[in-house]
């Protein structure tokens, strides 16, 4: 056995790029508990693969069976209320890791050199996983479903001159109907897989130039570092204990508390809900969308908000990484988190009185925090960065 | 840590933040909580309800209603017996594995409704508060205060959205439904409202009570694995020299 491993590894030398890029490579031996969230990530991943590929096996792409085949799966398939509910809170708690996780980069700087690409491939992860979850939210076909859908495709039209005909060709028709959810459906089932492919990236550039640590320091001591296994195996496994006990407690005990109950109404082109919700990790972005008066300037300014995560790196011009030696990077890492939350909640009520206003300052008060961080870096008093751990 | 905790206090601010735009003004009034053997810390399904439930459902509410997906068979799961379940199919001149579907035809409901008339299978779990809701619906009809017109043809009620509904109260007097002999409640439209509110619970989530039976067990597995893997970490971790 010996010899043959060592034979094919020889030939195509996959034994040792597993070992070399898992049981040894060398990790910072300060890591806390938020650099749990990135294998939590890759586990919530493999999860909404398997659950979702049983689904399909039983779901119906089709817009006058999808609601009843959801039922079927509930009630008919063996275990598949369960499938379908890990599905389900699947994807919120997916997002919860993803958003801890960019949050834990935030905060420690892990976006800066020399790791700019592989926090771009983050944000196109996170890009990826807003159509999936976008796109699987309208498989039930429920109100949400249809309208959401509506909603949100209705964006393109937007877009100069072609807006309307982009739209008309999206949904495969003049509203959102069956043709729209078959192609949703092809998609939602692809999509994932392209997801797998940029996190391959994603970890091969995290390996290429390391785990940057809580004090966001470049580590010289050879002492500073550790192998990943045992050490990290231990305290992921861990982790994911604790993890699966909030997750599974959420299946088993509140699966539906998350979403929004008109979702089981099955869709209906003729009757509008009373308020259109998305999903709770959209909201924010919502609130930027209904923001702005103009439609327009709406939809560029809730891409952009996205998009302007990939300049970071180069809009934060200070060297150190942490925010814990950064006084006021630290001050503003702490109301942009808040300020995200308001967008959320905002993004949650009808934009009305209020709320219009919390919004427009909370919109602003989200780009103010990526475009005051060129001056902001220069004139900062960082404190003194040790050397090593 | 302390950060960790004000990181959850907003998360748990953000999800109790959520259902807010339900309510919004001009909406139902909230629905009193009532104690439903399904909820809580020990669930379990009331048979003798959900029996009592069947019956209102079946003998009031499907005359306008459906129940698409829920056949007789499906009350085996609750441990009724094959012959129990066909004599019942049988009185209402249904097969064992024919839907419940109401002799309303949809068409036949606009002309007499002026709107189509929803399944009730999922209905529990297509309202905020459930089954509170039902049973606050159907006991929720009373005369339009001062100054509220209802037009022909349609009812006020409190607890339904706009308070104007289609719906004539289906439960007007007390003992509209017969109880199977040695029932331990009479029934009054109060116990009917919730008996059947008890019903639609089950029809729209039969595994709900083994999906939360179950959870215990996960969830005790889950806490053993994670103190087991918490101590050989510990262990693991000794040799490592802090900072
Ligand atoms: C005479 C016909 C009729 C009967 C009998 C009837 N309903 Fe209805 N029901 C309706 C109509 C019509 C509507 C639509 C109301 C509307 O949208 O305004 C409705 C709607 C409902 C709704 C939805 C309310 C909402 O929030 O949208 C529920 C719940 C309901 N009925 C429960 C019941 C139950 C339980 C029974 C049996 C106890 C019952 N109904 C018996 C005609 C009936
Ligand atoms: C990035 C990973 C994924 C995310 C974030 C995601 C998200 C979602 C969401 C939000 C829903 C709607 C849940 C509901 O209300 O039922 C859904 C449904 C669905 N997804 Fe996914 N999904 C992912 C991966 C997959 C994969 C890989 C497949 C198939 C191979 C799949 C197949 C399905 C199917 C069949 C449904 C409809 C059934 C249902 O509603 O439960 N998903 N998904």
């Amino acid at each position: 056995m010996k010899n043959f491993i060592n034979w094919f590894d020889d030939r195509l030398p996959i034994f040792s790029v597993i070992k070399h890029s898992t049981t040894e490579y060398p990790a910072p031996k300060n890591l806390n508990y938020w650099w749990n969230f990135g294998s939590l990530a890759l586990i919530c991943l493999v999860t909404q693969i398997l659950t979702g590929l049983f689904l399909a096996m039983h779901y119906k792409p089709d817009a006058a069976t999808a609601f009843d085949s959801i039922q079927h799966i509930m009630r008919d398939v063996e275990w598949g209320w369960l499938l379908r509910y890990v599905h389900m809170v699947g994807a919120h708690f997916f997002f919860i890791v993803v958003y801890i996780h960019i949050f834990r980069g935030l905060y420690f700087g892990s976006y800066k050199q020399p790791r700019e690409v592989l926090w771009g491939l983050g944000v196109v992860i996170l890009f990826l996983m807003i159509l999936t979850a976008f796109m699987g939210y309208v498989l039930p076909w429920g109100q949400m479903s249809y309208w959401g859908a509506t909603v949100i495709t209705n964006l393109l039209s937007v877009i100069p001159l072609v807006g309307d005909n982009v739209v008309v060709w999206l949904w495969g028709g003049y509203s959102v109907g069956d043709p729209t959810l078959n192609r949703f459906f092809a998609l939602h089932f692809l999509m994932p897989f392209v997801i797998v492919g940029v996190v391959f990236l994603h970890l091969w550039a995290l390996h290429h130039k390391g785990s940057n640590n809580p004090k966001g320091i470049d580590l010289k001591k050879e002492t500073d570092w550790i192998p990943f296994h045992p050490y990290y195996t231990i305290k992921d496994t861990f982790g994911l204990g604790v993890y699966f006990i909030f997750f599974l407690g959420m299946v088993f005990y509140a699966p539906n508390i998350l979403g929004h109950t008109d979702n089981y109404i099955p869709a209906n082109p003729m009757v509008t809900p009373s308020h259109i919700v998305p999903e709770w990790y959209f909201l924010p972005f919502y609130a930027i969308l209904r923001a702005i008066p103009s439609k327009l300037i709406g939809v560029v300014a809730m891409v952009a908000a996205i998009l302007i995560l990939f300049a970071l790196p180069w809009l934060d011009r200070s060297k150190v990484r942490a925010a814990t030696f950064r006084p006021i990077y630290k001050q503003m890492f702490w109301i942009f988190l808040i300020n995200c939350f308001v967008l959320g909640w905002v993004g949650a009520n009808p934009p009305e009185g209020m709320y219009v206003l919390i919004g427009r300052v909370a919109t602003v008060l989200y780009f103010a925090f990526f475009l005051l961080l060129p001056v902001v870096s220069r004139f900062e008093k960082t404190k003194p960065v040790p050397t090593s751990l | 840590m302390k950060k960790a905790l004000l990181l959850i206090a907003l998360f748990a601010g953000i999800v109790a933040a959520q259902p807010a735009p339900t309510y919004a003004a001009g909406d139902g009034a909230v629905p009193p909580e009532m104690e439903w053997s399904f909820r809580g810390f020990n669930p379990e399904w009331d048979v003798e309800q959900i029996f009592r439930g069947y019956k209102v459902a079946t003998q009031v509410c499907m005359a306008c209603h459906s129940f698409k997906y829920i056949k007789h068979r499906d009350l085996m799961k609750l441990g009724f017996s094959e012959e129990q379940v066909a004599s019942l199919a049988d009185e209402m001149g249904l097969g064992l594995d024919d839907k419940l579907i109401s002799a309303l035809t949809t068409e036949a409901a606009l002309m007499s409704y002026g709107t189509e008339i929803p399944d009730l299978s999922l209905m529990n779990m297509a309202r905020p508060h459930g089954a509170d809701y039902l049973h606050a619906l159907l006991v929720g009809y009373e005369e339009a205060p001062e100054g509220v017109s209802v037009p022909a043809g349609k009812h006020y009620n409190k607890y339904f959205p706009g308070h104007v509904i289609a719906m004539p109260k289906p439960l007007t007097m007390d003992g509209q439904v017969e109880y199977p002999e040695g029932s331990k409640v009479e029934p009054t439209v109060d116990q009917m409202a919730k008996d059947v509110s008890a019903f639609i619970e089950w029809t729209g989530e039969p595994i709900l009570v083994k999906r939360k039976t179950l959870g215990v067990y996960v969830l005790l597995y889950l806490l053993i694995f994670t103190i087991l893997s918490y101590m050989l970490m510990k262990s693991i971790w000794s040799d490592v020299k802090k900072k």
